[in-house]
C-alpha cells in the first residue's frame, strides 16, 4: 500500500474522479473533479488548495547550520535574513544538479530545507566536521499550498493576521484554528500564493479552517494535473521530468548543471567554496553547453498541420512529460521535456533544453509531434520564461 | 551411419545448451548423460507423490536471454515467473522486506534506516554501472594474458580499452568490488544489520568463505546482471522448477536434431596421439566422434575422464589446486500448509518471494566459523522459496513445497557425512527456521536433505561444489578453469569443456555451454 | 628552488619526504606532537636502496638488522624450525618439520620471490594509474607491463592467481607442516584484521617479502627513524601539536599549532593518517562530500599489541614465531573479530640486537596478534593490559631458557596505547590496512593516490599512501618527488 498524507481523510472524500497519482511514495489526487480544468482556473482566478505534504522536509539546526547549507548549495545562505526563503539547486562535485528545493531561515540557526527527493544522507555527508543536527521532518510536517489571486484574503481570514507585509519568499509564524503554522509566500504556480507548514497532527482542523475561510472566495481543492499546467506556465522545472538528478543519472550526458537549467542566477561564485564550485567556475568561464528555455508552438503552423489531414488542431489539455525532439537548421538542436496547452494564454507552450549555440530567444525552431499516427513537425520559437508572470505574484 | 561430429559428455543444462547450438549449426551431436534424466543440477523430481521438488538449484537469474531467444525455449515450455520480494525475518519478531516496487521498498527500508533507504538507490546505480562494465566480459572468450599470440594480444588490448573506457568512478568501484569482502563493501553503504546481512549473503553462495573475507563482494554484482537485459525482474522461478529449464533446452536440442542418451555414463575420453577421438562408456561401448566436449567439472574431466598421462604437468597441478569445497546443502519439504512467520503472520505476498535467514553479517560469519573447522552451521544461513506459491502445480491443491538452500555444510565434514549427520543437518535447518515460523514442524509431510556429499554422488559435482568450482577471483575469467586454458579448449586436441567450471562460471546461465559451442564452431566473439 | 615546507609527523616516510625536499632546496620543517621519539625501537620495513643511496643513510649510521635465521618456530618434538636467509642452509632444518616441505620450499620460494619482485617494481614509483592518458604515464605502464611479461608465463599466471588468494590456501597448496604454514601464514595477516583463510592475505604475505632474498617473508628492521631524525638538512620540532592546516584561496598556507602559533608554508606534507589530516586538520568544507565519505571509509583497524620484555639472560633466539598452525591463527582471529582477546594470540618475538644494558638485561620485542582495538565487553585498562602481558609471558615461557622467571620486566602496549603514543589510527601501524582494495592506485582512496589532495600544496606522504607501510620511506620519497615535480611545473 502506498502511504496517504495527513490530509487524506479530506482529500479522499473530495476525490470524485478517483484519479490518484504517486508522489514520493504517497498517493495524492491527480484531480478531484472529473477534469482538472476548473482546478486550474481556480489557481489563476480565485484560489486553489493543494496538498503538498509529500515534499521532503528537513530541519537543520545548530551553530553551524548556515555553514552546512552554504557548503552544500551554490547560493549564499549566510546572507539570508531570518524569515527569508531561498530557492536553490544543489550540486555534486562535478557541478551537476542533484536536486532543487527551498531553504527557509526560521531562526538564526534553524533552517527548513525542502527537497524533491530524500536527501538526509547528502545533508549528513555535507555536515562532516560541523556542529549541526539534521532532522527528517517529512512525515511529521504537513504542507498545503494556497495559490491564486484570493489566497491572501483567505489566509488573512483564516489566521486573523495581516499578511500584506509578507513579501515574496518570506515567511511568518501564525495560527490557524488555534494551531501553530508557518506561512511562507512561496509556491509552484507562479501566482500569488502561500505555503503553509504545520504539524501533521493538526492537518485536518487546519484544512477545515482554510476551506471554511475560503469558501466565500471560491477556494477549490486542486490536484497535480492543475498544478502541472500552472508550473509550466510559470516556467518551473520538475526533477525527474525536466532534468535527471546527478545521483540517478547513469551517464554523464544525462546530468545538468545549474547553468544548463537556467539557474545561473543561483550560483554565487563569490563564495569561497561550495560543492561543485570549481566545476561551475570553469563552466561559467567556458559557457554552458545547454540552455533551458521556454518554447511556444506557432499556432498557424500547428493548425496547418492538422488542416492538411482534415482535422482541427488538437492540443494537450493535460501536461505531457516525455522527451520531444526540437530541430533547427541542420538537425536536432534540443528536446522539450514538458509541455501543455495554456488555457489562459491560449498558447501551446513547453520547457526545453536546447544546445547553447543558437540560443538567443527568437530564431525559429521546429518541434516534433504526432498528428494522426504520424510524426510531424510544427514551427516553434524560443520565448521568455515564465510564460505567465502576473504582477500579483510579487506585489 | 554418419559418424558424430561431436559427443557432449553430460546432460546438465550447459551440456544441453552446447549440444543445441552445435545441432543448430548442422552438426551431428550426441549427448551422453550418466543419470536416468537430464538436467544435472537443474533438475526437478516428484520425490513424494504429487510434490515436485526443484531438487538442487531453484531460482533463475542469469539464464542468458540470447539463449532463450536462439533456442526458442518458451516454445519448448520455459516460463520464468517473477519472485517479488525478499523477506528477512529477525529474531526480535521484526523483519526487513525488500520489494521490487521502488516506493514500497524505500518505505520498508526506511523503517530500519532512512539513510539506507536513500543509499539503496545509489548502491543500485553503482552496481548497475559496474554490471554494464562487466557484462561484455561474460559474453567474451577470455584472452590469455600470458600469451603473445596476436589473437590474445588483440583481446588484451580490447580488454584494456574497455577498462580504460569505463571511467574512473566505475573502474575504481569495480576494483573495490573485486577485492573487498561483502561485509566491508556493504559497510561503506549501509548501516542496517539486516540489510547488510541479506545483501552479503549473495556473496557467500557456493563458497567456503565468510562474508568478511575479501573476494566475496564480487558476487553481489551478479544480482544486478540480469537487470541489464531489460528483464523486468532479475530473479525468477521457472514453472515446474529448474528441471523444466533443462527439459526445455533438451527439447530444443532434440528438435534441432541432437541425440540424447541418458543412463549412459562415460568412463573415459579416448585419446589417440594427443587427439580426442571419442569416448568409452562404462558399459565398454566405444563411440567415435570428431570432437568431444565435456560438461563435467574440470576435476572429473581432466583427472578421471582424460587422465594425467595425456596432460601437461602444469595443468594437472592447476586442476588439483582448483577449489571446489562444496559448502551448500538443500532441504526440500512437502508441506501440509503454509509456514506461518511470526514477523508477518498468515499468508501474504511475502511468501511469494525469497525468505532469507540472514539477520546480520555476524550471523553469517558465525555460521562460517563452524564450517571453517569442519562442522556444519548449527544455525545456518538459509534462502527459502515456496515454489507452490508461485507455481501451484508443484504440489497437490492446498499443499505446498518449500525449497531451502542452506549454508554452511562443508563437504569435508569432520568424520565424514553419514545418514545420521545428514539428518542432523536437516534438523538444524528445521530447528532454525522454526524459530521464525513456529508452525513449521507440525506441517512437514516429507523432507529431503541433500548434503554436498549427496550432490557429488548424485549430480557428479566434485565435492558438491554447486558452481563446478568456487567463483572466487583467482578462479574467474582468464584463469577458469586453469591458466592458459580459459577458452574452452584443452591440451588434448579435439577435446573441449563447456560446463560451469569454465568462464563465466556457475549458475543456471547457459553461457559456458553457448560460448563453448561458438568456439567449437569457430565463431569469433 | 626555495620555499618553506611543513611536514607533519616525524615517522620514517615523513622524514624521508622532508629530506628529499630539503635536498631539492626547500626549507623543511618537521613537526611532531610527541615530545620525544618513541622508545628507540627498531622499526620493521625494507628500505628501498634508492632511498638509502639518495640520502646517504649508510654514511650516517644506518644499521639494518636482518637476523639469520630470520624466523624460527618451535617444533612439537622440542626442536626448532629455523629458516636461514640462505635457502640451502635452512634445508636441513626445514626437513625436520617436514621432508616434503624441504623438498618443495625452494620451488615455492623461487616463485614467490618472482612475484615479490613484481611488487617491488610497482613500489619503486608512484602508483601506476591504469586510466591515465598522459604519454609519460602510459609509457611507464607499458614499461612495467613489459618487465612483468618478461618474467614469463608462470609469473603472470601466479600473479593473477596468487594475489587474491587466502594465504592459507596458498600455503596448503605447497606444504603440510603446520609449523611452517603457521609461521609463513602470520606473514599474510601481519597488521591485518583478517585471518589467513581470508582472500587477499597472500598479497600481504608477498608485501612482507618485497626487497628480501628469496624465501624471506619478513622485512628487516632498522634504526632508520633515528638516523633520519639526526640527519642534517631539516629542522625537527617536537612537542608541536598541529591544530589546523590553514587553507587560503584554495591552497594550503601553513599550519596552526595547538598553542596558537602559526607557521606559514607554501607546501604542507602530512605523514599522519589521511582521516586525521583531511577530516580534522582541514576544514572539510574544502572537500567534496563524496571524498569525505571515502576517507571515512578507509579501513584502519588495529589488531596488534606490542610487548617489550627484559630478560636477565640471553633469550636463545634472534627471532621466534609462535603460530603453531593456520588453524591457530584463524582461531585467534575469530576471537578478535568478535572483540575478544584471543585465548592464544600469535606471537613473534625479536631479540633486540644490542649489547645488554648496564644490569645485563636483554630486550625482546614481541608482536602480539590479534589484539582488538575495541573490546566487545569492557575496555582496555591496566588490568587487561597486564593480563595480556601474562599471556605473552606464559606462551613464551616454554621457549625461554629459565622459563617465565627469566622475564624481569615487561610492558605491553595495546592498540589503544599505540594509537595514543604513535598516532596510529585505531592502532593500525600502516594507517590504512594493506589489502588489495587499498593498494596501488586505490591507496588510500583513488582520489588521493597520487599524493596530491584536492587542496593545492597539501600532500599526503605517510604509510597510508602507496606503497604503504612496511616499505620504509618509499611513500615519503614518492610524495617528495611529486611535490618537486609540481614545483618545477609551477603547479605548487
Ligand atoms: C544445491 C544447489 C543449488 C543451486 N542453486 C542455484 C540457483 O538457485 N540458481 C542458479 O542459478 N544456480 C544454482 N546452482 C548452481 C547451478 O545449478 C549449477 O552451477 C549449474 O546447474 C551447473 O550446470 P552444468 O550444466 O554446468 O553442470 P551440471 O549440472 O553439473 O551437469 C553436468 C552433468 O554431467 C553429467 N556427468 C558427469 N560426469 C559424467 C560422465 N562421466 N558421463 C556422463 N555424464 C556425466 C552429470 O550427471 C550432470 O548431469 C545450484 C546448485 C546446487 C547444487
Amino acid at each position: 500500500m502506498l502511504r496517504t498524507t495527513p490530509f487524506h481523510a479530506r482529500t479522499a472524500a473530495l476525490c470524485a474522479s478517483h484519479a490518484w497519482r504517486r508522489w514520493a511514495g504517497y498517493v495524492v489526487a491527480s484531480s478531484y473533479e472529473l477534469s482538472h480544468d476548473r482546478e486550474y482556473h481556480a489557481i489563476r482566478s480565485a484560489a486553489a488548495l493543494l496538498d503538498v505534504s509529500p515534499l521532503c522536509k528537513y530541519l537543520v539546526a545548530g551553530r553551524d547550520a548556515a555553514r552546512l547549507l552554504d557548503r552544500m548549495v551554490p547560493r549564499d545562505v549566510s546572507r539570508a535574513g531570518i524569515g527569508q526563503v531561498l530557492y536553490t539547486p544543489w550540486c555534486d562535485a562535478a557541478g551537476k544538479v542533484l536536486d532543487d528545493g527551498t531553504i527557509a531561515r526560521l531562526d538564526e540557526t534553524v533552517f527548513r530545507v525542502t527537497a524533491a527527493e530524500p536527501g538526509l544522507r547528502w545533508l549528513e555527508a555535507n555536515a562532516a566536521g560541523l556542529d549541526v543536527s539534521i532532522e527528517d521532518t517529512s512525515d511529521a510536517t504537513a504542507a498545503l499550498a494556497l495559490q491564486g489571486p484570493s489566497a491572501r484574503d483567505i489566509l488573512e481570514r483564516a489566521c486573523g493576521a495581516d499578511l500584506a507585509g509578507l513579501r515574496y519568499f518570506r515567511l511568518t509564524a501564525a495560527r490557524i484554528a488555534g494551531h501553530p503554522v508557518t506561512i511562507s509566500r512561496t509556491g509552484y504556480t507562479g501566482d500569488l500564493g502561500y505555503e503553509i507548514w504545520l504539524d501533521a497532527a493538526d492537518a485536518l482542523p487546519v484544512w477545515d479552517a482554510l476551506v471554511a475561510a475560503g469558501t466565500p472566495y471560491g477556494i477549490t481543492p486542486a490536484g497535480m494535473l492543475a498544478l502541472d499546467v500552472a508550473r509550466i506556465e510559470a516556467g518551473l522545472m520538475l526533477l525527474d521530468v525536466d532534468y535527471v538528478s546527478a545521483r540517478k543519472a547513469l551517464i554523464e550526458s544525462q546530468t545538468s548543471s545549474p547553468y544548463e537549467l537556467d539557474l545561473g542566477w543561483t550560483v554565487d561564485l563569490g563564495k569561497e567554496t561550495f560543492v561543485g564550485r570549481d566545476a561551475l567556475a570553469a563552466e561559467a568561464a567556458r559557457g554552458p553547453a545547454w540552455r533551458f528555455v521556454g518554447i511556444a508552438v506557432d499556432w498557424d503552423s500547428f493548425e496547418r498541420l492538422f488542416a492538411e489531414a482534415g482535422l482541427a488542431p488538437r492540443v494537450p489539455l493535460a501536461a505531457w512529460r516525455t522527451s520531444v525532439p526540437l530541430y533547427g537548421d541542420g538537425g536536432q538542436v534540443g528536446y522539450a521535456t514538458s509541455g501543455v496547452w495554456s488555457p489562459l494564454l491560449k498558447q501551446y507552450i513547453a520547457l526545453a533544453h536546447v544546445e547553447a549555440r543558437p540560443a538567443a530567444p527568437g530564431p525559429a525552431r521546429e518541434r516534433e509531434g504526432t498528428r494522426e499516427h504520424r510524426r510531424r513537425r510544427a514551427a516553434a520559437h524560443v520565448v521568455k520564461k515564465p510564460f505567465f508572470d502576473p504582477e500579483r505574484k510579487r506585489a | 551411419m554418419k559418424p558424430y561430429d561431436a559427443i557432449v559428455i553430460g546432460g546438465g543444462h550447459n551440456g544441453l545448451v552446447c549440444a543445441a547450438y552445435l545441432a543448430r549449426a548442422g552438426r551431428r551431436v550426441l549427448v551422453l548423460e550418466r543419470r536416468e534424466r537430464v538436467g544435472g543440477a537443474a533438475f526437478s523430481e516428484q520425490v513424494f507423490p504429487g510434490f515436485t521438488f526443484t531438487v538442487y538449484s531453484y531460482v533463475v537469474s542469469l539464464l542468458r536471454p540470447e539463449i532463450i531467444r536462439d533456442l526458442e525455449l518458451p516454445r519448448h515450455g520455459l516460463h520464468v515467473l517473477p519472485l517479488e520480494s525478499t523477506l528477512t525475518p529477525l529474531a526480535n519478531g521484526d523483519h526487513l522486506a525488500q520489494w521490487s516496487d521502488h516506493d514500497q521498498n524505500r518505505r520498508a527500508l526506511a523503517r530500519h534506516s532512512p539513510r539506507d533507504a536513500e543509499a539503496y538507490d545509489e548502491f543500485g546505480r553503482t552496481l548497475h554501472q559496474m554490471a554494464r562494465a562487466v557484462k561484455p566480459l561474460l559474453g567474451m572468450v577470455p584472452p590469455d594474458p600470458a600469451s603473445l599470440a596476436p589473437g590474445d594480444l588483440a583481446g588484451l588490448a580490447r580488454l584494456a580499452r574497455h577498462f580504460r573506457g569505463m571511467g574512473r568512478g566505475v573502474f575504481h568501484a569495480l576494483h573495490k568490488l573485486l577485492t573487498m569482502s561483502a561485509a566491508d563493501y556493504l559497510d561503506e553503504w549501509f548501516e542496517s544489520e539486516a540489510l547488510k546481512g541479506t545483501k552479503s549473503a549473495s556473496g557467500i553462495i557456493g563458497t567456503l568463505l565468510g562474508p568478511r573475507s575479501p573476494g566475496t563482494a564480487y558476487v553481489l554484482l551478479h544480482h544486478y546482471m540480469g537487470e541489464l537485459d531489460g528483464v523486468f525482474r532479475a530473479w525468477g522461478f521457472a514453472k515446474g522448477g529448474n528441471g523444466s529449464v533443462s527439459a526445455a533446452i533438451a527439447a530444443a536440442a532434440r528438435a534441432l536434431g541432437a541425440e540424447i542418451r541418458t543412463g549412459t555414463p562415460v568412463a573415459r575420453v579416448l585419446v589417440e596421439s594427443g587427439r580426442a577421438t571419442g569416448v568409452a562408456l562404462e558399459s565398454g561401448e566405444e563411440i567415435r566422434a570428431g570432437r568431444v566436449v565435456s560438461s563435467a567439472d574440470p576435476r572429473r574431466t581432466f583427472l578421471e575422464l582424460v587422465g594425467e598421462a595425456h596432460l601437461p604437468g602444469e595443468l594437472v597441478e592447476a586442476v588439483r589446486r582448483f577449489r571446489f569445497r562444496g559448502a551448500s546443502a538443500k532441504v526440500n519439504l512437502a508441506l501440509d500448509a503454509l509456514p506461518d512467520f511470526t514477523c508477518l503472520p498468515g499468508p501474504g505476498a511475502h511468501l511469494r518471494g525469497a525468505i532469507s535467514i540472514s539477520p546480520s553479517v555476524e550471523y553469517l560469519e558465525r555460521a562460517y566459523d563452524q564450517a571453517k573447522y569442519g562442522e556444519f552451521s548449527r544455525r545456518p544461513y538459509m534462502d527459502i522459496v515456496i515454489p507452490s506459491m508461485i507455481d501451484p502445480s508443484m504440489a497437490p491443491p492446498g499443499k505446498h513445497v518449500a525449497s531451502i538452500f542452506a549454508q554452511y555444510a562443508p563437504y569435508r565434514l569432520n568424520g565424514g557425512w553419514t545418514d545420521a549427520r545428514r539428518e542432523a543437518l536437516g534438523d538444524a535447518v528445521i530447528d532454525t527456521l522454526a524459530e521464525y515460523a513456529p508452525n513449521l514442524k507440525s506441517i512437514i509431510l516429507h523432507r529431503q536433505v541433500v548434503t554436498p556429499a549427496d550432490i557429488e554422488r548424485d549430480v557428479g559435482l566434485s565435492e558438491g561444489s554447486i558452481f563446478q568450482g568456487e567463483l572466487s577471483l583467482q578462479q574467474l575469467f582468464s584463469v577458469r578453469p586453469a591458466p592458459g586454458w580459459s577458452k574452452y579448449r584443452t591440451p588434448v586436441e579435439g577435446l573441449y569443456m563447456c560446463g560451469a567450471g569454465t568462464h563465466p562460471g556457475g549458475g543456471v546461465m547457459g553461457a559456458p555451454g553457448r560460448l563453448a559451442a561458438l568456439t567449437m564452431l569457430g565463431a569469433r566473439r | 628552488m626555495s620555499g618553506a615546507t611543513v611536514v607533519i609527523g616525524a615517522d620514517a616516510d615523513a622524514l624521508v619526504a622532508a629530506h628529499y625536499l630539503a635536498r631539492a632546496g626547500r626549507r623543511a620543517l618537521v613537526v611532531d606532537e610527541r615530545e620525544a621519539p618513541d622508545a628507540p625501537a627498531l622499526e620493521p620495513g625494507w628500505i628501498p636502496p634508492r632511498v638509502v643511496r639518495d640520502l646517504a643513510l649508510e654514511r650516517h649510521g644506518l644499521v639494518v638488522h636482518a637476523p639469520d635465521p630470520w624466523a624460527a618456530a618451535p617444533l612439537p618434538d622440542g626442536g626448532r624450525l629455523e629458516l636461514a636467509r640462505d635457502l640451502a642452509r635452512s634445508a636441513a632444518s626445514t626437513a625436520r618439520a617436514s621432508r616434503r616441505a624441504a623438498h618443495r620450499r625452494p620451488q615455492f620460494c623461487g616463485r614467490m620471490a618472482r612475484l615479490a619482485r613484481v611488487l617491488e617494481l610497482l613500489y619503486a614509483g608512484p602508483p601506476p594509474d591504469p586510466l591515465a592518458r598522459a604519454p609519460g604515464e602510459l609509457a611507464r605502464m607499458a614499461g612495467l607491463a613489459w618487465r612483468v611479461r618478461r618474467l614469463g608465463r608462470r609469473a603472470i599466471e601466479d600473479l593473477l592467481r596468487v594475489l587474491p588468494m587466502p594465504a592459507a590456501d596458498l600455503l596448503d597448496d605447497w606444504f603440510e607442516s603446520d609449523e611452517l604454514k603457521g609461521l609463513l601464514g602470520l606473514g599474510g595477516v601481519m597488521h591485518l584484521a583478517q585471518g589467513p583463510r581470508s582472500g587477499g592475505t597472500a598479497f600481504a604475505l608477498l608485501h612482507g617479502h618485497v626487497g628480501s632474498p628469496p624465501g624471506v617473508f619478513r622485512p628487516p628492521r632498522s634504526n632508520l627513524v633515528e638516523v633520519l631524525a639526526r640527519l642534517p638538512g631539516i629542522e625537527v620540532r617536537r612537542g608541536a601539536r598541529v591544530a589546523r592546516i590553514t587553507v587560503r584561496a584554495r591552497r594550503a598556507a601553513g599550519i596552526v599549532l595547538a598553542t596558537g602559533e602559526e607557521i606559514a608554508a607554501d607546501c604542507v606534507v602530512s605523514g599522519i593518517d589521511p582521516r586525521r589530516t583531511l577530516l580534522e586538520l582541514v576544514d572539510p568544507a574544502w572537500l567534496d562530500p563524496e571524498l569525505v565519505r571515502a576517507v571515512r571509509n578507509v579501513r584502519a583497524r588495529g589488531v596488534v599489541a606490542r610487548a617489550t620484555l627484559l630478560l636477565d639472560r640471553e633469550p636463545g633466539f634472534s627471532a621466534l614465531t609462535l603460530a603453531p598452525s593456520l588453524d591457530d591463527l584463524e582461531r585467534a582471529h575469530d576471537d578478535a573479530k568478535y572483540g575478544r582477546v584471543p585465548q592464544r594470540p600469535a606471537l613473534e618475538a625479536h631479540a633486540v640486537d644490542e649489547a645488554a644494558d648496564a644490569a645485563g638485561r636483554r630486550r625482546v620485542d614481541v608482536h602480539v596478534q590479534y589484539a582488538p582495538h575495541a573490546l566487545a565487553e569492557g575496555a582496555w585498562d591496566s588490568a587487561r593490559r597486564a593480563a595480556l602481558g601474562d599471556q605473552v609471558v606464559a606462551l613464551l615461557a616454554a621457549h625461554l631458557p629459565g622459563g617465565a622467571a627469566a622475564v624481569v620486566e615487561r610492558s605491553v602496549r595495546t592498540p589503544l596505547d599505540l594509537e595514543a603514543a604513535r598516532g596510529w589510527p585505531q592502532g593500525q601501524m600502516h594507517h590504512a590496512e594493506l589489502a588489495l582494495d587499498q593498494a596501488l592506485w586505490m591507496r588510500p582512496v583513488p582520489a588521493l593516490a597520487q599524493y596530491r589532495t584536492p587542496i593545492r600544496a597539501l600532500y599526503l606522504g605517510g604509510p597510508a599512501t602507496h606503497p604503504g607501510g612496511g616499505i620504509a620511506g618509499a611513500a615519503g620519497a614518492n610524495a617528495a618527488r611529486e611535490i618537486i615535480r609540481d614545483a618545477r611545473r609551477g603547479r605548487l
